[in-house]
């Protein structure tokens, strides 16, 4: 039975593959069963125990990267309770009308990336800088996008009012 | 927006070079943005230390354990650096 596992559980990364360590606290101050005394009370070891389903990897994936609709439409928009979001179907062999599975100002970043290869490819590296820096700025105002932040300033005892 | 509308943007004329950029940008927004996040469940096994990771995968956003204990409850654990005596565990 597994238990309190966040703290009895680390992961880390070699290659392809993930590596999943138990930790164990010892005591060194009672023997083992070969009458010897551990010098280091705490040890990473193999898992344990075998748990079912035990490891959940959450991550960043490539899904969907063409559609065939387009994402930032509503497939029905009556009003504000009965609406819907499109049914996207991938699009495996892309063409010049495939829809890119990415909101407008993300749609916008690709566009920026596109010239800033073009400028690459052409030899221009000022010109390709000028464009990335365009691209993770588009990237910074997407995720600004999600978040909304109010800053309150207290004004000091001694101000004029 | 559809691949036309980027290569009408951008100036570009050959399809199959804007897809595979198109590609190449997404992969580097996947990277640094949570936009598609997926989830995938992995069977621990008793005694055994490297387990194989989604072939889909861009970046780990977290890792959890299942704590059978606590009502059944994934908890997030942390990522250890550095290197380790253990080599081979035959006897955990």
């Amino acid at each position: 039975m597994s238990f309190d596992t966040s703290s009895n559980y680390f992961w880390r990364i070699n290659g392809q593959k993930m590596q999943l360590y138990r930790y164990r606290k010892n005591s060194f101050l009672t023997p083992d069963v070969n009458g010897r005394i551990n010098a280091d009370d705490n040890e990473l070891i193999y898992p344990d125990e075998t748990i079912s389903e035990g490891l959940r990897v959450e991550y960043n994936a490539y899904v969907k990267p063409f559609v065939d609709l387009d994402p930032n439409t509503l497939a029905t928009d009556t009003n504000e309770t009965t609406w819907t979001n499109p049914t996207l179907a991938e699009v495996t062999s892309p063409e010049e009308t495939s829809h890119i599975n990415l909101n407008r100002m993300l749609s916008l970043a690709c566009v920026c990336f596109v010239q800033a290869q073009d400028a690459a490819k052409q030899g221009n590296i000022q010109l390709k800088e000028y464009y990335m820096k365009e691209f993770y700025k588009k990237l910074a105002d997407n995720e600004s996008n999600k978040r909304k932040i109010s800053i309150s300033l207290s004004s000091p005892v001694s101000s004029v009012r | 927006m559809t691949v036309l509308e980027v290569m009408e943007r951008a100036g570009i004329r050959d399809t199959n070079l804007a897809i595979a950029w198109v590609k190449d940008a997404i992969h580097l927004i996947e990277s640094t943005q949570a936009e598609n996040l997926k989830t995938k469940k992995i069977n621990i096994t008793r005694n055994q230390r490297d387990y194989d990771l989604p072939a889909d995968l861009i970046s780990i956003n977290s890792i959890s354990v299942l704590d059978t204990e606590d009502d059944n409850k994934y908890k997030k654990i942390r990522r250890i650096s550095g290197g380790h005596y253990i080599t081979e565990d035959k006897n955990p």
